[in-house]
């Protein structure tokens, strides 16, 4: 053994000691958070690793800076072959792949190293050109974290400068052991051999030890840094959740006979680790934010500044209740958005417990601010639930420490007095019905019958005057098909789903439990809604108080009526209309459902030109009504349903069509105030207008 | 600083009333009840005052039977101390005949100051808090909208028919609350979870017969149907005749 | 035949409306016990006394003044003790006061120092037997009448102001001056200061009439046209919808519904008000609603008793114009 091979296994000794070290201390920290079992369905768990995370599905939404980092992600899988060859050189002099790959195998993978280099090389300087002259508006942030990304990408460009060059003088020194496939390295090499080859024997050992270093460099800088993620993604996509749909798009449960002390979350420990080792995940590429109606609009939240301040507060108690300080030259994880919060604060041991994650980091106002949209989500590219946090964060707002925002006690006490989240009076409930002859599940029963489904009309449905013609449409469809349909009439009153939005889980689980007892007591199976909020409340949150309902979203219901043939449509084609379709939150991004109210207004309307503003589907921008944001004020900035309207009265459509009724309040003011008079309709409003047996009935234009 | 705090359980205001069969009461099936309003002004006045002081007992006392509980729990949920229960099968309509009964239980209180709703919205007549005052010898302000104690004694605005006094007195005393002066809590989870091990006593309460009785109950005429009195400018005359002789309000 | 006795209320020294109402209810009760007298205490600072002559008109047979130079302001104390002990030394079948802010001050402690059975706010006598008094009263926020009997004398009464009119019975009352039963001067609730309304205008809480503006205004400067009505009206505050103060038109404290005000005047004048779920929550309990809207299918004129459809633009001014006469011809 080589005086260089003992100095290199020391260094390596050293350098694998401090990471795992700092590895130790950071799993210590994450422990801090609640257990929380995130290892079922395996095999789900690898495909999403393998999509997400190697495939890059989500990073690539964004075409071009998703190949950048593409290419530097798939790069660093290739080119970490090449580094454990360096390394094993390390200790077995004059060690080559070459010794134990079958030969064809051996070329590609010298080829791959090469050309890879370069991709990655190409990368960097898009990434450093993107940084510098074009500065995207997500990327914002303070000096630290410019600086943070500027060492990463010198390091990463250095890893493939010292990689290439160290093959290359290997090259003019034993010509045999770098063979053409290495093509790069030797195009470099040229030069130097032909005319100063004894360079070689003093800069293959400078580039390699150089790149060796860097390797280590890079590896102990990481658990500093935002780029931690390197480390940490992949494991964040296995664990995380948020690609489901549906009932995996459900709030987190909660058990408010087990809990007595705290409920929700106010500091790290009542998180659990997965939302801790979200805050490790995250790179702040700022896509979260970019995404967020709220932040887009000018309010104070920004689900990146979550998830960092999260992790900015993690490590700063981590390290006083372990007992474990990483810091380093003072630099730690606490950089980044928000970092004035921890930096304010100062102070160290005890204080530092003093401190919390709400109020200190994040302020009441954000977490208010959240429309519960789910495009931050959508969007995190390393599958991070920012979402999941401030649901939590607003749980402990309003269970412990009842704070809210004022004109939200009005909602959640009509909840409790009237079983509606406005103040109007439960006798009021199926005053729409009046004289349509349309029978309650009670007379039904009564009467021995049992209907094909029940129709769940929801609080803006029964009570809204706007949406009410929604509802009345929606029963007219039916009718006019010959559903069989009951309603609960005044024995349905709100699921809680508003109050569970605002944090309010114990007014949410009385309401649901109650909801849930009535729907059994009738023997409910079926169940049909013109409200994505009902629809996606009972079809998918019921369960966890184990209501077990099969619900239907009246667009899904018509479509499929439409296509059974069963709707009595007009034979005529009538007006060709340019209709803009927005996408409602609880129906797209919570349950994939952006096809079939598209279809229902193809179908209804032969001729109809369905145009899409640019922000639609799983990007569509919310109104702004969800997270029980429809009971708050929108004080601070522009107002979402402004700008989306903005949106889809640029398409130039004729109508805007929606599919909800909170999106029909939040667009139908919009172009109020935009003062256009482009009709705002749903699409059952669209369908009943095109029935044959009431053209007269329903005016759509 | 002991503050007692009366209130009462009353109907949901949004209830459209029907009457009961007896005719003397209203149907309760279907009504939903809780803290009367202003009874929920002055419990959130009580703690305000508690929390100011950073010492002090709130006593919650309630006359009616033992559904009444659940909203003592509810003041109790909301921070007060613990709570008194003067147990009766019904609330009488008799005001001084329940201020009788109250003034028995809060006499050897200790009370600094005690406070009640302006008025409840069922009976709607204001009596219990004053008579009680004058049954225990102690000062009243009736219908305060703004309250200060400090070193014993208290100012208070007292609201009168487009005007308002501003008064002072000493404690102990009896305050009666207006809206417009606190906006009561929201009880949080812990709150709920708190009150459930706080202290209910329930006591019978000390009615005499009462002299005031329900004769019958009715509903007052349906007002008339909404209209269109006109389009535009034209219609201005008529909509003025219409609240002058009609509604009766210009 | 039995006696009533009647507190006529004061301030500055000027009788209150619902004092005549008040005499002229136990007039009426007098009468239906087969004649007996009206006995009225006044109280003021000295020379309240020659306010004797209005209470005769309306049918005092006695004016009693209770002159004191303290008596300038309201003195709870004091004039309830003097009541109780002349209810005490005399004996009534019956005493009525207003339902007012004295009233509802007085009426309980006097039930309270005489052992008297009290009803408030009453807005019919509906009979009167020599042992049973049977009233009607309005509860449940007016919601729910309820006829109420009350056994034994005297009967405390407060009459609801204007729910009684005060009709004329005219007699020469005899006007004996009698003394305090508790020094004026010593009340135990001090009154500091008297507050007249506001130069400005009342609060949306206790304005009998509140005119409020929407969106149909279109902008901010036209909510001047909304004062004006306000103005017109005299005693009328000015609130908002929420879309309004949400635009930052109006300060989010005048803002009616749901999740601002909840408001129930006399009269509730809604200008370019379409009537959003959220507004009604706050206003829908008003006596008598007004609404001036555009838009004939607005929501707002499904709860309004009185509607205009046109734009508030040109309406609003001629109806301020309208009011200002109607007021100026009262």
């Amino acid at each position: 053994m080589s005086a260089q091979n003992v100095v290199f296994l020391l260094v390596l000794t050293v350098a694998a000691g401090i990471f795992s070290l700092n590895v130790q201390r950071l799993v210590r920290y994450v422990r801090l958070g609640l257990p929380e079992r995130r290892t079922d369905r395996p095999w789900w768990r690898l495909s999403n690793v393998l999509t997400i995370g190697i495939a890059q599905t989500k990073i690539l939404r964004e075409p071009i800076a998703g190949m950048m980092h593409a290419t530097i992600f798939w790069g660093f899988i290739v080119l970490t072959a090449g580094t454990v060859e360096i390394f094993i050189q390390g200790v077995w002099n004059g060690f080559s792949s070459e010794h134990i790959l079958w030969h064809p195998l051996y070329v590609l993978y010298a080829a791959s190293q090469d050309a890879f280099a370069v991709f990655v090389l190409a990368a960097v300087g898009f990434a450093f050109y993107r940084r510098l002259v074009l500065h995207p508006k997500r990327l914002e942030g303070d000096r630290i974290e410019h600086l943070d990304a500027y060492i990463i990408l010198g390091l990463i460009a250095g890893l493939m400068l010292t990689l290439l060059f160290a093959n290359a003088f290997l090259s003019i020194l034993q010509p045999d052991a770098v063979g053409p496939e290495k093509f790069v390295s030797r195009a470099l090499a040229a030069p130097f051999a032909l005319r100063a080859p004894r360079v070689a024997l003093y800069a293959h050992p400078v580039f390699w030890w150089s790149h060796v270093l860097l390797v280590l460099i890079f590896l102990n800088y990481l658990p500093y840094s935002k780029h931690l993620h390197v480390v940490t993604s992949l494991i964040n996509v296995y664990f995380s959740n948020t690609s489901e749909k549906g009932e995996g798009a459900v709030m987190r449960p909660m058990d408010l006979e087990a809990e007595t002390e705290t409920f929700g979350a106010s500091d790290i420990e009542q998180l659990t680790w997965k939302n801790l080792l979200d805050g490790y995940s995250c790179t702040e590429c700022g896509r979260c934010t970019a995404a967020c109606p709220a932040n887009i609009t000018g309010k104070a939240l920004s689900p990146r500044k979550i998830v960092v301040n999260t992790r900015q507060r993690l490590m700063e108690k981590g390290p006083a209740v372990t007992g474990e300080d990483m810091a380093f030259f003072g630099v730690d994880l606490l950089h980044g958005e928000g970092r004035d919060a921890a930096e304010s604060l100062g102070g160290n041991g005890d204080s530092r417990l003093g401190h919390r994650l709400l109020d200190n980091y994040i302020t009441e106002d954000e977490l208010w601010a959240c429309t519960s949209c789910r495009a931050c989500v959508q969007e995190c590219p390393v599958s991070i639930d920012q979402l999941d946090i401030i649901n939590q964060m607003r749980r402990n707002l309003v269970l412990s420490e009842s704070r809210f925002p004022v004109e939200v006690q009005p909602a959640f006490e009509s909840l409790e007095r009237n079983g509606a989240p406005w103040a109007f009076n439960a006798a009021d409930r199926a005053r729409w019905a009046d004289g349509m002859n349309i029978p309650t599940i009670a007379e039904l029963t009564q009467r021995g019958e049992r209907p094909d489904v029940l129709f769940w009309v929801g609080c803006m449905g029964s009570f809204d005057d706007r949406a009410k013609k929604i509802t009345v449409a929606f029963a007219r469809i039916l009718q006019a098909c010959g559903v069989r349909f009951a309603i609960l009439g005044q024995e349905e009153h709100c699921h809680g789903d508003p109050a569970r939005r605002m944090g309010n889980e114990y007014l949410y689980q009385m309401l649901a439990k109650d909801a849930i007892d009535t729907l059994n007591r009738y023997a409910v199976t079926s169940i049909v809604t013109s409200c994505p909020h009902c629809f996606h409340q009972i079809g998918n949150e019921f369960p966890q108080l184990g209501g077990h309902f099969e619900v239907v979203h009246h667009s899904t219901y018509i479509e499929r009526l439409l296509q059974a043939d069963l709707v009595p449509l007009r034979t005529e084609e009538g007006r060709r209309l340019t209709v803009a379709y927005h996408d409602s939150c609880y129906l797209g991004r919570y349950n994939d459902i952006y096809d079939a109210p598209r279809e229902t207004l193809r179908r209804a309307l032969p001729v109809v030109n369905l145009v899409d503003p640019p922000r639609a589907r799983d990007r569509g921008l919310c109104c702004g009504a969800g997270g029980g944001r429809m009971w708050m004020e929108e004080r601070q900035g522009k107002r979402i349903n402004v700008e989306r309207t903005e949106e889809l009265l640029a398409t130039g459509a004729d109508a805007i069509a929606v599919a909800c009724p909170f999106c029909m309040t939040m667009m139908s003011d919009g172009v109020k105030a935009k003062e256009s008079d482009v009709p705002v309709l749903d699409i059952a409003e669209v369908v009943a207008g095109q029935l044959s047996t009431l053209s007269a009935a329903i005016d759509t234009s | 600083m002991k503050i007692a705090v009366c209130i009462k359980r009353t109907p949901d205001s949004e209830t459209r009333f029907r009457i009961g069969a007896s005719n003397s009461a209203i149907d309760e099936s279907g009504v939903k009840f809780d803290m009367d309003d202003f009874a929920s002004y002055a419990v959130e006045v009580a703690l305000q005052m508690k929390e100011k002081a950073g010492s002090g007992e709130v006593v919650i006392v309630a006359l009616g039977p033992d559904s009444v509980q659940e909203t003592l729990r509810k003041a109790m949920s909301m921070g007060a101390d613990r709570a008194i229960q003067l147990k009766a099968d019904v609330i009488p309509f008799d005001g001084l005949a329940v201020a009788k009964a109250l003034a028995a239980e809060l006499e050897t209180g200790g009370f600094d100051l005690v406070l009640f709703g302006k008025h409840a919205f069922d009976t709607s007549e204001g009596v219990v808090g004053t008579a009680t005052a004058e049954l225990l010898h102690l000062q009243c302000v009736t219908a305060v909208s703004k309250l200060e104690i400090a070193n014993g004694k208290g100012s208070a605005r007292r609201e009168l028919e487009g005007a308002a006094e501003l008064v002072e007195f000493s404690l102990p005393a009896v305050v009666t609350i207006d809206e417009g002066i606190a906006r009561p809590r929201y009880p949080s989870l812990k709150g709920i979870m708190a009150a459930k091990k706080k202290p209910l006593e329930s006591r019978p309460a000390q009615l005499g017969a009462p002299r005031v009785t329900v004769k019958s109950m009715a509903l007052p005429a349906d007002r008339p149907p909404g209209r269109i009195v006109g389009e535009g400018t034209g219609a201005v005359a008529e909509l003025v005749k219409l609240l002058q002789t009609e509604a009766k309000v210009l | 035949m039995s006696n009533i006795l009647v507190f006529a209320e004061t301030r500055g020294g000027e009788l209150r409306k619902v004092a005549s109402e008040a005499v002229s209810a136990g007039r009426r009760l007098a009468d239906a016990s087969g004649g007996g007298e009206v006995h009225v205490i006044i109280a003021g600072p000295p020379g309240v006394a020659a306010k004797s002559e209005v209470l005769g008109r309306f049918g005092a047979d006695v004016v009693l003044a209770l002159e004191h130079p303290a008596l300038g302001t309201f003195a709870r104390e004091a004039i309830a003790a003097t009541l109780a002990t002349r209810a005490k030394s005399v004996g009534y079948r019956a005493i009525v006061l207003g339902f007012s802010a004295q009233g509802r001050d007085l009426g309980p402690r006097l039930a309270a120092k005489l052992d008297a059975p009290i009803v408030s706010d009453i807005v019919e006598v509906e009979s009167s037997g020599a042992d049973v008094l049977t009233v009607k009263h309005p509860s449940y926020a007016n919601k729910v009448i309820v006829t109420l009997a009350i056994t034994g004398s005297p009967a405390i009464l407060s009459v609801r102001p204007s729910a009684f009119t005060a009709t004329e019975a005219p007699r020469t009352p005899r006007v004996e001056t009698i003394a305090p039963a508790l020094d004026p001067a010593m009340e135990r609730v001090k009154v500091t200061q008297v507050v007249e309304g506001a130069k400005g205008r009342p609060d949306l809480a206790d304005a009998p009439v509140i005119v409020a503006g929407g969106r149909g205004l279109k902008a901010p400067e036209n909510f001047k046209l909304v004062e004006e009505l306000a103005d017109a009206f005299g005693n009328a505050a000015v609130g908002a919808t929420r879309a309004v103060t949400d635009e930052g038109w109006r300060p989010h404290a005048d803002q009616i519904g749901q999740t601002g005000r909840q408001v129930s005047p006399q009269l509730y004048v809604a200008l370019g008000i379409s009537g959003a779920i959220q507004h009604l929550a706050g206003m829908r309990t008003s006596k008598t609603i007004v609404a001036i809207n555009k838009d004939k299918e607005a929501p707002i004129f499904k709860v309004a008793d009185y509607g205009i459809v046109g734009d508030v633009l040109e309406v609003v001014p001629a109806l301020t114009r309208a009011v200002r006469e109607a007021k100026q011809g009262h």
